[in-house]
C-alpha cells in the first residue's frame, strides 16, 4: 500500500469502472491524482454480469476507447467469447459484446494501475471539504484530511447501500463488502438533493450442480471484433453460454411466494430498472409468457461460479433455490450466493453541468451509479468525461462536452442532466436521435478530433487512426467519382440477383442498394485505390466506406437537421437568468427551468414537458436582454 | 427556411395577399414568375405567375422588401393575386415546392420581434401570439366539422408509436434474430396506416370546402334554364336572363351559404361551338370550371355512365313530367322542389367527405400529412425489402414528429414506455 501525501490535484473516490477511468485519464493528463477505494483488492470489479458491451453499450465502449479510456482494451485481454449483436439488422445497430473473465479483468486493471503514475490509497472518504463553494479536500473516516482542488465521486451502489434477500436486509455496498456512510449527508448539507434507487443481481450457482447437456449452447462469432482500436491480433476463446428455460412450475412457485420478495412485500420502495426486471416481475406482469430464458454464463475461465442471467430477484434464498430447481437441467443446483436487490443513494443529475461538474460546488464531479445510471459502460463513459473535465478544471482549460450527434456518451450526459430519472438510466440506441451516425464502427471518425485536441491518446495511436479515417474518406470519394458501365457489372448483378443497370452510373449508387457490396466489384476491372487493400485496417476501411455510402441519404438529412438546431445549442442562457421576470411562461416550465437551470436554449428545449411556445418566449426575452446589453 | 402564408382571409375576394419571408423568398419568387431580374426594394411590379409545368395561371402584383427594411426584418415578398382560393393555394403550393414552408400562426410577427423590428414593450403581446401556435393543432381540430381532428390524428400516432416500439424492442432489447412475425405484423399495421393517411390527404380538397367554399357549377345545354336556377338559388338578379341562347357569355359566380356550407355557385355559358370569339373564350373557361368543380348541377338527362360529382336535374317540371332519367325534378322558374335540391347539394358535398376519419382543412396540415404518408411508405419499403429495421425506425420516428406538429410532442421516453409495457423485457 502506498501512503498518501498531504495534497493532490484530484482525488477520485471509488474504484469501480467510473473511478478507474477518471483516475487513469487524469493521471495520464499529468495531474497528480489519488484514487481512494474502501478496498484496494476490489478495484475494477465487475459486480454483476460477466460481459462488457452489448446493445448500445458496445458503441459506448468503442467511444470510451477513442477518447483514451481503458475498458475495451482491458476487456479484450480477458475475452471468453466475442459476439456482435443485431447482425441481422442494419449496421448502425451492430453492437459488439464480450463475455469476460471477471477475475482476470480485475487483475489486469489492478496491474495496469500499479504501473501507472496514479496514486492509490485504501480508505473511506466520509466528507468533502469546501471553501466558498469550491472543493478544497476530503476527510477520511480516520479523521485524516487530504487536500485537493477537485474531487470525482464514483461511489456506485455503496452510499448507504442496503441489500435485500427476501425479508433479510444487510447493510452493504456489494455482497460481502462494507457500505459507505457520510458522503450523502455531506452533499445534502452542501445543498444537493438525493434519492434512492434499486438494482438487482441474480444468483451465482456451482458449475458442477448443473446438467449441462440439457442446456442449449450459444457460441460467439467466428470473426470476432475487438472492443479496442488498440487491440491487435484479437483471437479470443470461444466459451459457450448455455440457455435453460423456466416453466409452468417455476412460475406458479414464484407467484405463490411473491410475498417473500422484498420488492412485492413493500420493503423496497425505490424504483428498479424496467429493462432489467426481476424474475418475479417478468412472471407477474407477463403472465401469458409460458417460459422465460435463463442464460448460464461462466464468470471466469474454468469457473466454478456461474451467473444465471435472467434470474435477477429479491425472493428469499430458500424460494430462489426451489424455483431454480424446477428448471429442467437445474434440478440439483446449488448456490454459491443468492440473488439480491440493493438500494442505494444517488443524486439527481440535473444538479450537474454538462461537464459532470456540480452546479453548486466548483471542482466537484460526479460519475456513474451515483448519478442514477446503471451499467459498466455508462459508468465508464461518465468516469472518463469527469476525469477529463476535472483535469481541465484544474488546468483552467475548456472542458470536453460531447454533443448528441457526436456520441452516445453525449446523449448520456445530456439526458442525465435534463431528464428526471425515476429508474436507473441505461443507454438504448433508441435514445439517440442520430443513431444512424453513432455506429460502433465509426467511433474513431466521430471522436478522434477530441482525442487530438485534449491529448487523450498517444501520438502513434492517433496517427494510425487518422490514417484509417483518411483512407476511408478517400475510398468514399473514389466510389462517388468512379463510373461503371453496364457491361462491366451486369453479369455480377445477375449472379447476385440484383437488377441490371441500363446506363453508366457512379459506383456509389450501386453500393446504395441494400445487397450490393464493395466485394461485388472484384470481377470488374475497377480496382480500389492504392494503399487500401494492403492497409492493416483494410477490412474496416472497406466496411466503413460502404456504410457511409449506404446511409448517406439519411445522414445528409440528419446533418441538415443538426445544422438547423445548432443555433439553439449555441444560445447561452446566463447562469443568473431570472425566470420569474417572464410572466408569460407557463408555471410548469418556469419551475422546471428554475430547478434544472439549462445552460443553453437547446438544453431548455429538451427538458421533458417543456412546450415549444415557452422556448419561443425564452428566446424573445434572451434577445431582449442581449439587445439591452449591447446598448 | 423561408415561410409563406396567405395574409388575407380565406375565401373569395377581389384580391388576396400571400406573404413570404426569409432568405430564399426572392429566389422562390423568381421561379414562380420565371423572372431573372432582382426586384427593386419596396416597389410594386406586375408579373405573370406560372405553375410548375410552365403554364401561366394568374397576373400578380409583387412588392419586395429587402432585409432588414421589411416587416419581419428578413427578405419579404408580398404577392397580390386574384382572390380565388384556387389561385391562392396554387401559389402556396408552388412556394412550398420551391423550398418554403407554411408559416406557423403568428410567425411573421414573431420573426419581426426576434429581429428587433418591434418595440421591446410589445413582448407580452407577441408571446400571446406564440402561445397560440402550440395549441394550433388542437384548436383547428376542435373547429373541424367532422369533430376532433386531433383525436383522430392521435389514434394514428398511437398506432405509429406502437409499431415503432415493436421495432425498437427488437433493436434495443431482444438480442434475437429478426422474427418473421414482427415483420408481418408491422407490415399489416403500416399498410393500414398508409391507407388511412392517404385518404386523409385526399380529404383536403373536399374538406377545404369548409374553409374556402365548395365550387358548385351549373351546366347544361343553352336555354336549359341555368341562369334561372342560378338566380333562384342565389335569390338575386345578378345574372342576366334572356331567351336568346348564349346570353351568358362568361362565368358568373356568387358565394352563398347552403346548409352551413359556403358555396361558390357558378353559372357557365352553354357549352357549344360558336364562332363568336367572346363566347368561345367563355366556353373555354366553362370547361375549366367543370373540371375543377366539387359538384356540377347538370341540367341534362343522366347518361349511361353518370359522372361521380354530377347531379342530373330536370328543370322544367312546370312544363310536364321528365322523359328520361334524372336525379331530381324541379322548376327553377316556379321555385318548385328547390329546398329538396338544396338538401341534396349539401348532402352530396358532405358525402364525398366521409371517405376518411381525418379531415384536413389547412395547407399546413396537408403538408404535414403528406410528409407522414411519405415516411410511412418509405418505412414499409424498408421493412418489406431490405429488413433495415433501423431505417424503418428512422422513418417511423419522422412520421411521429410530423404528427407531433398536428397534436402534441412525443418523447423518446414515450416510445420506451410502450416498449416496457407491451414486451417482456430481459433475457
Amino acid at each position: 500500500m502506498k501512503r498518501h501525501k498531504e495534497k493532490y490535484d484530484i482525488v477520485v473516490v471509488g474504484g469501480g469502472h467510473a473511478g478507474v477511468e477518471a483516475a487513469l485519464i487524469s493521471a495520464n493528463l499529468g495531474l497528480d491524482t489519488l484514487l481512494i477505494s474502501m478496498d484496494e483488492k476490489s478495484i475494477g470489479r465487475t459486480s454483476c454480469n460477466p460481459a462488457i458491451g452489448g446493445l448500445a453499450k458496445g458503441q459506448m465502449v468503442k467511444e470510451v476507447d477513442v477518447l483514451g479510456g481503458v475498458m475495451g482494451f482491458f476487456a479484450d485481454k480477458c475475452t471468453l467469447q466475442s459476439k456482435t449483436l443485431n447482425k441481422s439488422k442494419g449496421r448502425s445497430v451492430w453492437s459488439p459484446r464480450s463475455q469476460i473473465d471477471k477475475l482476470k479483468y480485475e487483475t489486469v486493471v489492478q496491474e495496469h494501475l500499479a504501473s501507472s503514475k496514479l496514486n492509490i490509497f485504501g480508505g473511506e472518504v466520509v466528507s468533502i471539504d469546501t471553501k466558498k463553494n469550491k472543493v478544497c479536500g476530503v476527510l477520511l473516516k480516520d479523521k485524516t484530511k487530504i487536500k485537493c482542488r477537485s474531487v470525482v465521486l464514483t461511489c456506485g451502489t455503496f452510499l448507504n447501500g442496503l441489500i435485500h434477500i427476501g425479508e433479510k436486509k444487510i447493510n452493504a455496498g456489494r455482497y460481502g463488502e462494507k457500505r459507505s456512510e457520510g458522503i450523502t449527508e455531506c452533499l445534502i448539507s452542501l445543498g444537493f438533493s438525493a434519492g434512492r434507487l434499486k438494482t438487482g443481481t441474480p444468483p451465482r450457482i456451482k458449475k458442477n450442480t448443473v446438467s449441462w447437456d440439457l442446456g442449449d449452447p450459444g457460441f460467439g462469432d467466428s470473426d470476432p471484433i475487438p472492443l479496442s482500436y488498440r487491440t491487435k491480433d484479437f483471437k479470443p476463446k470461444d466459451e459457450p453460454c448455455f440457455s435453460f428455460r423456466t416453466n409452468k412450475d417455476t412460475h406458479s412457485l414464484i407467484l405463490e411466494n411473491l410475498s417473500s420478495s422484498a420488492m412485492y412485500s413493500g420493503d423496497v420502495k425505490s424504483a428498479g430498472p424496467r429493462y432489467c426486471p426481476s424474475i418475479e416481475d417478468k412472471v407477474y406482469k407477463f403472465s401469458k409468457n409460458p417460459s422465460h430464458v435463463l442464460q448460464l454464463e461462466p464468470e471466469w475461465t474454468n469457473s466454478d461460479q456461474i451467473y444465471v442471467n435472467g434470474f435477477s430477484t429479491s425472493l428469499s434464498e430458500e424460494v430462489q433455490l426451489k424455483c431454480l430447481r424446477t428448471v429442467s437441467g437445474l434440478e440439483k443446483v446449488e448456490f454459491i450466493r443468492p440473488g439480491y436487490a440493493i438500494e442505494y443513494d444517488f443524486f439527481f443529475p440535473s444538479q450537474l453541468k454538462n461537464t459532470l461538474e456540480s452546479k453548486a460546488v466548483d471542482g466537484l464531479f460526479l460519475a456513474g451509479q451515483i448519478n442514477g445510471t446503471s451499467g459498466y459502460e455508462e459508468a465508464s463513459s461518465q468516469g472518463l468525461l469527469a476525469g477529463i473535465n476535472s483535469s481541465m478544471y484544474i488546468k483552467n482549460e475548456n472542458p470536453l462536452v460531447l454533443k448528441r450527434n457526436d456520441a452516445y456518451m453525449g446523449v448520456l450526459v445530456d439526458d442525465l442532466i435534463l431528464k428526471d430519472t425515476n429508474e436507473p438510466y441505461r443507454m438504448f440506441t433508441s435514445r439517440a436521435e442520430y443513431r444512424l451516425q453513432l455506429r460502433s464502427s465509426n467511433a474513431d471518425q466521430r471522436l478522434l478530433k477530441y482525442s487530438e485536441d485534449f491529448k487523450l491518446l498517444d501520438k502513434k495511436t492517433i496517427d494510425i487512426l487518422a490514417e484509417k479515417i483518411q483512407k476511408t474518406n478517400d475510398l468514399v470519394s473514389f466510389l462517388k467519382n468512379t463510373s461503371i458501365k453496364p457491361e462491366q457489372i451486369n453479369k455480377t448483378l445477375k449472379k447476385i440477383k440484383e437488377s441490371p443497370i441500363k446506363e453508366s452510373l457512379k459506383v456509389s449508387s450501386l453500393i446504395k442498394r441494400p445487397t450490393f457490396f464493395i466485394k461485388d466489384l472484384k470481377k470488374t476491372n475497377i480496382g480500389l485505390p492504392e494503399g487500401i487493400n494492403n492497409n492493416i485496417n483494410s477490412k474496416e476501411i472497406i466496411f466503413e466506406a460502404e456504410t457511409i455510402i449506404k446511409y448517406s441519404g439519411y445522414i445528409n438529412r440528419q446533418k441538415d437537421e443538426i445544422d438547423k438546431i445548432a443555433v439553439y445549442e449555441n444560445k447561452i442562457i446566463p447562469e443568473d437568468f431570472n425566470y420569474d421576470s417572464i410572466k408569460s411562461l407557463s408555471n410548469e416550465s418556469r419551475e422546471k427551468f428554475k430547478r434544472i437551470r439549462p445552460q443553453t436554449i437547446g438544453q431548455a428545449g429538451r427538458i421533458d414537458g417543456i412546450r415549444p411556445s415557452d422556448i419561443s418566449i425564452l428566446l424573445v426575452y434572451l434577445k431582449r436582454t442581449f439587445h439591452v446589453k449591447q446598448k | 427556411m423561408s415561410f409563406v402564408a396567405c395574409s388575407t382571409p380565406l375565401g373569395t375576394g377581389g384580391i388576396a395577399v400571400v406573404r413570404m419571408s426569409g432568405k430564399s423568398s426572392i429566389s422562390v419568387l423568381k421561379k414562380i414568375t420565371k423572372s431573372k431580374r432582382v426586384p427593386k426594394h419596396s416597389v410594386a411590379k406586375k408579373y405573370t405567375a406560372y405553375d410548375s409545368r410552365g403554364d401561366s395561371f394568374d397576373n400578380i402584383v409583387v412588392t419586395t422588401f429587402f432585409a432588414p427594411k421589411s416587416y419581419t426584418g428578413e427578405d419579404l415578398v408580398e404577392i397580390s393575386c386574384h382572390g380565388n382560393p384556387v389561385i391562392v393555394s396554387k401559389i402556396l403550393e408552388l412556394c412550398c415546392l420551391y423550398g418554403c414552408r407554411i408559416a406557423d400562426p403568428g410567425e411573421f410577427t414573431k420573426t419581426a420581434f426576434l429581429n428587433g423590428k418591434m418595440d421591446i414593450s410589445e413582448a407580452e403581446s407577441v408571446s400571446d401570439i406564440i402561445h397560440a401556435k402550440s395549441i394550433d393543432g388542437v384548436k383547428l381540430g376542435a373547429k373541424n366539422l367532422s369533430g376532433g381532428l386531433s383525436k383522430k390524428v392521435k389514434d394514428v400516432k398511437t398506432s405509429v408509436v406502437s409499431c415503432l416500439a415493436a421495432i425498437e424492442f427488437n433493436l434495443d432489447i431482444s438480442e434475437e434474430e429478426l422474427q418473421p412475425n414482427l415483420i408481418k405484423n408491422s407490415l399489416d399495421v403500416l399498410g393500414d396506416l398508409v391507407l388511412k393517411t392517404k385518404s386523409a390527404v385526399k380529404t383536403f380538397k373536399s374538406s377545404s370546402i369548409f374553409v374556402s367554399g365548395a365550387s358548385v357549377v351549373i351546366s347544361g345545354p343553352p336555354n336549359a334554364g341555368k341562369s334561372t336556377l342560378f338566380n333562384t338559388l342565389v335569390g338575386t338578379n345578378r345574372a342576366i336572363v334572356t331567351e336568346i341562347p348564349g346570353t351568358t357569355r362568361d362565368v358568373v359566380e356568387k358565394e352563398i351559404l347552403v346548409n352551413t356550407i359556403p358555396i361558390n355557385l357558378k353559372d357557365t355559358a352553354g357549352i357549344r361551338l360558336s364562332k363568336d370569339p367572346v363566347e368561345s373564350a367563355g366556353i373555354e373557361r366553362s370547361k375549366e370550371e367543370l373540371n375543377t368543380a366539387d359538384l356540377v348541377l347538370c341540367l341534362e338527362e343522366k347518361p349511361k355512365k353518370p359522372k361521380k360529382n354530377y347531379l342530373y336535374i330536370y328543370n322544367k317540371s312546370d312544363l310536364g313530367p321528365p322523359s328520361g332519367d334524372f336525379d331530381i325534378s324541379i322548376s327553377a322558374k316556379k321555385e318548385k322542389n328547390i329546398q329538396k335540391l338544396i338538401n341534396m347539394v349539401s348532402s352530396t358535398l358532405l358525402d364525398t367527405n366521409s371517405t376518411s376519419d381525418i379531415q384536413i382543412t389547412t395547407t399546413r396540415q396537408l403538408n404535414l400529412m403528406k410528409d407522414v404518408l411519405l415516411s410511412l411508405q418509405k418505412a414499409r419499403v424498408h421493412l418489406s425489402t431490405d429488413f433495415s429495421l433501423e431505417l424503418v425506425a428512422e422513418e417511423l420516428s419522422r412520421a411521429v414528429s410530423f404528427l407531433d406538429m398536428l397534436t402534441e410532442k412525443t418523447t423518446k421516453d414515450d416510445v420506451l414506455n410502450v416498449v416496457f409495457s407491451s414486451f417482456c423485457v430481459g433475457k
